[in-house]
Formats: C-alpha cells, structure tokens, sequence
C-alpha cells in the first residue's frame, strides 16, 4: 500500500523551521570559543581570534581537573538514581487501589520542582544541620552520630543528588505512570491466568512494558554527563566544600564574574557539548545494536 | 483474591508513599507558614510548619500590588499561547518522525536535527541578537517562539506512538484514510495519557521558565509571574549595599513577603494539575487492538 | 548520516551569512553615524549648568530596579517627580530603551546590549564595560564637557571622595566616565555589640582586640540570654567572610592586616593586604576562637541571611559589620525582644596602635556617553539637578528624596551621585541642633532622619535601628572619630581590572578564601598561610602587583 509521503513533510514544516531559526540561528555563537570575544565589539566585530587558548586557558587553571572530577561524580550520581528511583516510585504508586489517595500522592511528590533552589537552599541549611536539624535529630533516634550535610566533603555529593532527585523525581514518576497505562491489560490477564501473583506480574509485564522508556530516558540523559545542576550546586555549597562540590559549571561562573569571558565560557560549553554528544551517540547506536531499538 | 503478603505490602506500600508525600510538601508548607507570619519572626528564624504571630499583611500588600497581577496576567498569556503551540509542534513532528524510513526518508536525519539542539547551544548572545533582528523583543512571541518546540517531548511522543500498532494504520490506509486523518483519528484518541503528560510539562516548562522573560523583555511590565518573581526572591549581596540604601534594609528581612509571593505563584498548577490527572491515572483501555 | 550532516551544515552556514549581514548593515550604520556627529560637539554654545532645552531634546538610558523600591501612589519608573523635573526644567526627556532587575540579571542584559552594538546614549557602566567600550571607540572623552557643564556644587560633591572616583574612568589621560559617587567611608566596619549582655555578665566595653575576644568567649559560654541552655554564639560570621554584615573586615584591621585591598609598602609600592604577615596572626585567633566554640560550628556553609538569625532571635550578640546592621538585621532582634540593646563600638586593635578601618571605593558605576550623541552635556547637567534638587540651594528633599510614604523615590533619576559625607553631615547637623535646641530648624535628609530618632526617643520601638545610628551615642559619632583622627586605610587601587587580573584574580580569591575558611576550620594549619602566601604569588599574584604598580604610577 502506498501512501503519500507529502504531508509529512507538511507536516514538521513549520517545527523544522522554528528550529532553525531559534536553535540553529544562535550557533554560529559557538565561533566565540575561538576568539576572545569582547561584547562591545559585537558578535561579528573585531574580535581577537585566539585558537585553542580559551581551552588551553581553562586547562592550565590550577583546579580544572578537581571540577571534572566533581561533575562527572555528581552527575553520574544523580543520572543512575534519577533513572532508579522514578521507575520504583512509579510502580509503587501503580499499586495503590485508592484514586483519591493515588492522586494526592502523584500531586505532591511533584511539588518540590516548583520552589526554586533558592527558596529550597534556606530551608536545606535547616534541616540539614548537625545541630538542630531534623534529618540528625532522626539519625540520632538511632545512634547515628550527626553529619554535616552541608560542610563535609564526604557528604556534599551525597547530599546533592539526594535532594535534586527529592525535588525532581515527581517528574520522571509521571512519564513512568504515562507508560505503564501504555501497557496492554491483556498482558496481566494472561499473567493472572498462569497464576501470577502481583510481584510476578511488576516483574514479567509492568518492567517489560517499561522497557524502552527507560532506555529512552536513560540514553538522553546521558546527555547531562557534564550538567552537575548549576543553580542548585550554587545555592548549596561554600568555600569549605569547593573540593567536593565545585562543578565545571560553578567554576565557570566564577572565572566570569570579574569580566564578561564569553570566549571561556563559550569553549567550557562546546566541550561540555561535544562530551555529551559523543556519549548519546555512542548510547544510541548500542541500543540499535543490541536492543535493535532507535530511540529516536 | 489477594495473598497476605500482597496485604502486607499494601499497608508498608501506603505508609512508604505518604511519608514519601509528607517530605515532597513539607517546604511548600513551610513557605506558607512564612507567608502568614509576621517579618519578625521569619527573620528570626522562628518560623518552621506553622505561623507564627499570624497575619495576613503580606497577602495584603501583594493583593494591592498592581505588578503582581500584572505578571500573572501575562504567565497566563504565555502559557496558554506557548502550550498550544507547543502540542500542535510537537504533535506534527512525532507522528511523521515515528514512521519507519521506508514511509519517511528524512526521519532519521530530522530526529539527529532535533536532538542536536538539546545538546548544542549558540549562548546568550547570538540567542538575543536573533530575537531582536526578528522584532520580537519585548512581545510575547519572544517568549512562546524560541521555545515552540520542545523536543524532548517530541521525542518521548515518537516513542509512544511506535508503540502503537501498526495494524490500525495500515487498516485505515485501506479504508482510504490519509495521514491526517489517521493522527486525528487514530493517534490522538489512544495516546492521551503521554498526550496530558506531555502538556503537562510544557505548561510547567512555560510557568516555570523566568530567564528568557528577564532578557527578552524591554519593561517590566511585560515580565512573566516567575520572571517577576525573580526580581524579588534573589538575595542582595551584603557586601554591596549602599549608602544611600538604608531605607531599603527593612525590606531585606521581608522573607514573608516573598513567602507569600512565591506560594501565590505555585497556586495555578496546583490547580491545574488535578484536570490533566484524570488521564494519566485511570489509563486509557486499548480497545479491541493487540499489543 | 554523512550527508545529513553537509546538509545540516550547509544550512548552518547560509545561516550565519544571513545573519552576518543584518548585524553587519546595522553597526556599520551606527559607526558612520558616530564619527559624522562626533565632530559637531561644541562646547561653549551653552554653558549653564542648568539651563533648559528648548525644543526639548530625547535622551536614551537603560536602567535597573530593584525589589525594595516603593513609590508613592500613580508614579512608576517611567512616570515621576524626577523625570517630570528632567523634562519641565532642564528640557531633557528621558526614554528607558530598557529596564531590568539589578544584580546578575541587569549585567547579561546589559552585555547582550553591548553586543547587539545597539547601546543607550547615556550609559550606566563599570569599569570593566568602560574599558571595553573605550577599546570599541563607542564612547566619548568627557574631560571638556565635565568642566564646561558641571556645576560648583557638583564639582565638589564628586571631588569629596578624593581623586579615586576620576582614577578609574580615566583611560590615557581623557575621562570617559563621570562617577556616580557614592559614599567610601560608610563601608568602614564597626564592632557592633550587645550592651545589656555586656552588664548582665558584668563585661567591660571593648578597647582592646583582648577585650572582643574576651567578650566573645563570655557570650558564648556563660549563657548570656539565660535560658540554661549552651545555645550561644560569641562572633557571628558569615561563610562568605567579608559581607558588610558579620563581615571579617573589622576583626583583621585590628591585626593591622587589610584583607582584599592594595596597600602602600614602607616604599611607597602597592602591595596586596591579604598576603601580609598581619594576616597570619589574625587567622591563628579566630582559629583559636573556632576550636573553642565560640564560632558557629555551621558557619561555613551559612550566608549572611542565616547568620542573621542568630541575632534576630538571641543567639548570637557580637558581630563587625557597617554603620546599617542596626536596621537588619538587629531590629530584628529588638522587635522580638525590647530589652535587647545593642551599640557600635569603635574597631580596636591589639597593640598601642589605633585599628584603621579599611575602605574601598564606594563608587561602583560611571557615566558614559555613546559617540555621536547631540548633546553629551545632557547628562552634565541631570549630575547638576540631582544634586542641586537634593542638597543645593533649591533642594526640596522631602519631595525629590525622601518623600513621606515611599521609598527609594531617589533613585528614579538615572544619575544618582551622593554626596559622600551626606549621612555623617546630617549626624552632625542633628546632634549640633540637639544641643542647641534647634532641632526644629533641621531641614532635609537630616530633618527626615531627625524625625526617626526622635519618634523612637517617644516610644516608637521600629525606629530604634535609626536612633542606634544617628542617636547620641549613634555609629556615626564613631564615624566622625575616624574621620577626624584620619584613620580609614583607603583602598589604592582604584582602576579597571588588569590583564592578569582577569586572567587570574578569580582563581587567586578563591585560593585566598579556601585557605582561610580552612584554617579557621582548623582542618589546615595555620602554617598553611605561608604557602599560600607563595602559591598567591606564583599563580598570578605577582604579574598583577608589577602591573598594579605600572597603573599606581600612570596616575601619579
């Protein structure tokens, strides 16, 4: 049967072109990474072309090499249990029977992604104290001697990735839920019928069924290998915690702060870029190989 | 016919996920009992989950404030132009992006196209200066365009509608059924849920976004609730005042002002959120059709 | 996929030559238009300092808000006393091209405004952007017009800080930038002290560095607030280390060590305060004082907004900070509890020596012109309305500056250039009216502030933190003292950041204060300073004093 290929191309006409306008458009930006680009010149002024040296720049910076080390824990961190603990809390909630509590629930673990890191910074230092904050008060019940959240470099990373994923697993929760009403209810009759319990049914149906969002997710977040979360890291730490907590992305601000360094930021941003780019790719062509699944 | 284990879990299930639910609210609770506590006590530090020395003067002052609503009025503006925009995109990009290469050649090429700029950014710089060339600073085009498409639900939609059975398309290309209507039909019918989801997200992604509104916009008339927000939540470096502004210090302190700000600017999703619900809890039953 | 990505970089490239040719055809256009015009500037057609324009002329600004502003009832940014007197008396329409929050937000905005290479002709600049804008030829030199235009009373109030606020917008001998003064002594830091502890645990008024330790230790240990509880703090610091509130800056200077700020050797050469021998010995105290308790275990991770809770509820009643901590955050405190009392005390030092208050430009933004511009004087002659309207002649300050039921109605004229020694002037105009019993004469700021303290002398308990600083024993007294015995350590590098500063100065603070905050942890020696002081200089640190020192003698 052969249909007409011509309004698909209608179709994504005007997306496409949206795209390359206000995504594509702005990438000739990526030129500054060469120069060392000074606003009051414009952005095709005169500007100084430099080479490499904004990279080489960054490189030589006594600390580089501690802030790679931090972003890549951090975001690797937060990536493998931004993934796990959205599936679990979908599934869990997939097992309440009650709708007016199965709904309350869903509103509210989706409420921390609207405040803000600031508002949520104040309220962290808070409950994260050694001395007064809930959270030791809780360990202390159980003997637990208090931990300085905020102020250990052992803790710091820790501490970062549980509450960015407190404050955005409500997010990946409900692409989860959206999958698992995806899910053919067939499939658990037939489960039923060979006498499995509702274990066996998560386990053989509901994660199958989850499958390729997972991949799906877990693939294009990949792309964030580099994006140990500014605004939070920001917030969060202090001068004591620098040697755990600074990411590549703080550490940039920081060298901008005195002089607009577009150049430097710009070329930090490429390679972030490219870093991404490579692993996403890399991710999907093994997908395609192995899972014979595009994920895109 | 459940096992008493499945009881079991039930309860531990249910007592897991309210606690789960108590530590979601908990700061958005202790934001409104700032609100209603007097400036004093919130800048001692008094204030935890429950009002101290209650008033209602901050929501007395931001009811007064003109900019306050102003804002609003235009977060609303944008989201409601900005999610229309953005489902109609990324409607029409998902449904051809999801057929097989042999039904649409460029598919794979425009799926790389798309995903490249979720990882490729050109700065703040050549962003502005190609909103400005197009005349669009300070309307709020500048605001919905830039960000029509949102293409990770565009990807995330392709996905699902794979997953839809290629059966009914094929059945309804033999009825004589083109591809608009097979979307219209066929693929909007059965994907609600990813469908509310993903509206779900660009309405928030619109609510939330406040950077692009500080940037693009001339007047803060024009700012968005969030952007607007901004220019009151952030915190003034103490290194940094002024001589001149003493008379600005006691309105430093006004953590309940904010407070009130802030939980007056969550309201309208809180709102909005329990009508898209509806189509992501219950599920849609695929009718008559095998997986 | 090869040939998707030439397609895709095809289009790339058509792309930015579209693009290339918009902004290209639009600053060309710009330039033209500057060197045509910039010719026609003359000087002498109109020297009055407050002359009007007639027709009325259009002049662009940029500005920036903030979220404190309260204005009175049907005025807003774009519609006010200020601009209604900008427009009726001087003939000058000011047009805001845009308007963006102060802070982070304001500086992109005004960097992609920069780059669009479409700026405002009067411009609100720092000296960084100066510099950048005279490297592009988008500015002009000011030197002529200043002196044509300005008016006495405006020549001296931008004199009054000292030759520092013209230092850094001079760039080869020609001024680029006309100072928005703003006052350098009102950033000394003062010990601020909670008096009614003091007697209670029957402490003597700090006079010497043996003393604040002493009270530190007293405050933290034998529970001043008598609650039976150990919750007590003795000095309040802030993770940040050198805020205005619960700042360091005080604590170091009574060690005779300058953090931060450049400093004249024995030999006359500049140095850097913060990699002194001085330094040393002040870090081994707080140190001390750390390990002892007497300093927030949590300090290092809280910002100054968390440490003020401390006093506001309490805990804590000792900290150095500047002349305002009275109204925030310790009204706080006194607003929760009347019988806290608290008082500013002079910086002591630990020897014979008097401590010198360090201070750093309070000037922080200059006036620049855009090339081209008709009538550059404009903004001459608002310098010379603002202060005029404010503190002239024909001052009317309860309508211009402080008008009954708003606040900040001041800074709704673009140019706001203070007077630097208003706030300590109005101290003295009050408390010479006090003993005089003339205080019904007072006119301007120092009738408006006079009115505070006085409604707080009847009772009025949230105008206590006015009356701790302009009251009889009020910080400005102590202000006078300093002035008067010539003590503030002035800060003598006034210029645009250097090459190597920019380069690396961002790097050496960040050294500097995970060096410090690490030894008062305790988690580094404090020998750790020696080698910081080693490391500060082979990372950069000694580039920049050679080119510190090269600009200290461009200037001389």
């Amino acid at each position: 049967m052969k249909v007409s290929q011509g309004p698909l191309y209608l179709m994504v006409l005007p997306g496409v072109i949206l795209v390359l306008i206000f995504s594509y458009g702005p990438m000739v930006g990526i030129l500054m990474a060469f120069q060392q680009f000074i606003p009051a010149k414009g952005l095709f002024g005169d500007q100084t072309w430099v080479g490499l040296d904004n990279f080489r720049y960054v490189l030589e910076l006594p600390n580089t090499m501690r802030v790679l080390w931090n972003t890549l824990y951090i975001a690797t961190l937060k990536i493998i249990f931004g993934l796990i603990v959205p599936i679990i809390v979908a599934i869990l909630i997939n097992e309440v029977r009650h709708m007016t509590l199965k709904k309350s629930i869903q509103t509210t673990i989706y409420l921390p992604h609207f405040l803000s890191w600031v508002v949520l910074g104040g309220i962290l230092i808070d409950i994260l104290s050694p001395s007064q904050g809930i959270i030791n008060m809780i360990l202390g019940l159980v003997g637990i001697e208090p931990i300085f959240f905020l102020g250990s470099n052992t803790w710091f990373p820790v501490t970062l990735v549980g509450s960015e994923i407190w404050k955005e697993f409500g997010f990946g929760t409900i692409i989860y839920l959206a999958a698992i009403t995806g899910i053919n209810p067939e499939l658990y009759e037939a489960a039923k019928m060979d006498g499995a319990n509702r274990f066996k049914q998560t386990l053989h149906v509901t994660l199958p069924g989850l499958r390729m969002t997972i991949v799906l997710l877990g693939v294009l977040s990949l792309g964030n290998i580099l994006n140990a979360g500014f605004d939070q890291v920001f917030n969060l730490y202090s001068t004591q915690v620098y040697e755990s907590g600074d990411i590549i992305d703080t550490f940039v601000y920081r060298i901008g702060l005195l002089e607009a360094q577009y150049g430097v930021a710009t070329a930090v941003g490429l390679f972030k870029s490219v870093v991404s780019c490579i692993l996403v790719t890399v991710s999907y062509y093994l997908a395609y190989r192995f899972a014979n699944y595009r994920i895109f | 016919m459940e096992t008493k284990g499945y009881k079991y879990f039930t309860w531990f299930n249910y007592i897991f996920l309210i606690l789960l639910s108590l530590l979601c609210i908990f700061p958005l609770v202790h934001v409104l009992a700032l609100s209603f506590s007097s400036s004093s006590a919130a800048s001692a530090g008094l204030v935890k989950l429950w009002p101290v020395e209650f008033t209602l003067s901050s929501y007395q002052y931001v009811a007064a404030k003109a900019e306050f609503w102003q804002s609003m009025f235009v977060s609303f503006q944008r989201v409601i132009l900005g999610g229309l925009i953005n489902f109609l995109l990324t409607v029409l990009l998902a449904y051809p992006l999801s057929r097989e290469t042999k039904q649409f050649k460029p598919r794979t090429f425009l799926a790389w196209f798309l995903f490249m700029t979720m990882i490729f950014h050109g700065g703040l710089i050549p962003w502005y200066i190609v909103i400005k060339e197009l005349q669009l600073l300070d309307t709020i085009w500048a605001l919905v365009l830039p960000n029509a498409v949102p293409v990770f639900n565009v990807i995330l939609l392709i996905n699902f509608f794979r997953q839809l059975p290629k059966e009914m398309d094929e059945a309804a290309h033999v009825d004589g059924a083109g591809h608009w209507t097979i979307l219209w039909k066929i693929y909007i019918p059965l994907s609600l849920p990813v469908l509310a989801t993903i509206t779900l997200f660009s309405l928030v992604m619109h609510w939330n976004s406040w950077f692009d509104g500080l940037i693009l916009m001339n007047s803060p008339e024009n700012y968005p609730l969030q952007s607007f927000l901004q220019t009151v939540v952030i915190q003034r470096d103490l290194s940094m005042i002024g001589s001149s502004d003493l008379e600005s210090l006691s309105e430093i302190s006004d953590r309940t002002l904010k407070s009130a700000q802030i939980f007056l600017g969550c309201l309208p999703i809180l709102i909005v959120y329990p009508f898209l619900q509806k189509y992501f809890v219950k599920g849609i039953v695929i009718g008559g059709v095998k997986g | 996929m090869s040939k998707g990505l030439k397609v895709f970089f095809m289009i790339l490239l058509a792309f930015s030559l579209i693009m290339t040719g918009c902004s290209d055809s639009s600053t060309s256009g710009d330039a033209n238009e500057g060197s045509e015009d910039s010719g026609d500037v003359s000087i002498a057609e109109n020297g009055d300092p407050l002359g009007k324009y007639d027709p009325v002329i259009e002049a662009t600004f940029v500005r920036s808000v903030d979220e404190t502003l309260k204005l009175l009832e049907g005025e807003t940014v774009k519609d006010n006393v200020w601009l209604d007197y900008y427009r009726d008396e001087l003939g000058i329409n000011v047009k805001y091209e845009w308007i963006a929050p102060v802070g982070d937000q304001f500086d992109q905005k005004m960097n992609v405004t920069l780059a669009s290479g479409d700026i405002p002709e009067f411009i609100n600049v720092t000296p960084t952007q100066l510099k950048q804008l005279v490297d592009a030829d988008m500015v002009m030199d000011l030197s002529k017009i200043y002196e044509g235009y300005a008016a006495p009373l405006t020549k001296e109030v931008l004199t009054a800080d000292g030759t520092g606020p013209f230092d850094a917008a001079t760039i080869d001998g020609k001024l680029f930038g006309l100072p928005n003064i703003d006052s350098s002594i009102d950033r000394a830091h003062f010990i601020w002290v909670r008096t009614d502890w003091l007697e209670k645990l029957g402490l003597p008024e700090p006079k010497t560095m043996d003393d604040v330790l002493k009270i530190s230790e007293a405050f933290a240990k034998q529970d001043p607030d008598s609650n039976g509880k150990n919750d007590t703090t003795g000095l309040a610091v802030t993770k940040d280390l050198w805020d205005g509130y619960a700042g360091l800056t005080g604590f170091f200077n009574g060690y005779h060590a300058y953090p931060n700020i450049w400093i004249k050797d024995d030999g006359g050469k500049l140095v850097y305060g913060s990699i002194q021998p001085e330094m040393k010995k002040a870090l081994k105290a707080l140190q001390d004082m750390f390990k002892d308790g007497q300093i927030d275990k949590e300090f290092g991770v809280k910002p100054g907004g968390k440490v003020a809770e401390d006093p506001a509820s309490g805990k804590n009643g000792l900290h150095f900070g500047q002349q305002w901590t009275s109204l925030w955050p310790l009204q706080s405190n006194r607003d929760q509890d009347s019988s806290a009392q608290w008082k500013a005390f002079p910086l002591v030092s630990v020897d014979n020596q008097p401590a010198r208050p360090q201070i750093t430009l309070g000037t922080t933004s200059w006036w620049a012109v855009k090339k081209g511009v008709k009538h550059p004087e404009a903004i001459v002659k608002m310098f010379n309305g603002f202060v005029e309207k404010n503190w002239g002649e024909t001052a009317e300050f309860d309508k211009y500056y402080l008008p009954e039921g708003a606040e900040g109605t001041w800074k709704m004229s673009p140019p706001t250039p203070s007077p630097p020694m208003k706030n300590l002037e109005a101290f003295l105009s009050i408390r010479e009216a006090v003993d005089n019993g003339t205080t019904d004469q007072l006119t301007g700021e120092a009738k408006v502030v006079y009115d505070r303290v006085k409604s707080h002398e009847d009772g009025d308990q949230t105008m206590w933190g006015w009356e701790r600083i302009y009251g009889a024993d009020g910080v400005f007294g102590i202000m006078k003292e300093y002035k008067d015995k010539d003590l503030f350590m002035r800060n003598e590098f006034n210029g645009a950041p250097t090459a190597t500063m920019t380069q690396k100065q961002a790097t050496l603070e960040q050294l500097q204060n995970e060096v410090f905050t690490k030894i008062i942890l305790g988690s580094a020696d404090i020998s750790t300073f020696d080698k910081f002081v080693k490391d500060w200089k082979a990372l950069g640190g000694e580039q920049i004093t050679k080119e510190v020192n090269g600009w200290y003698k461009s200037i001389k």
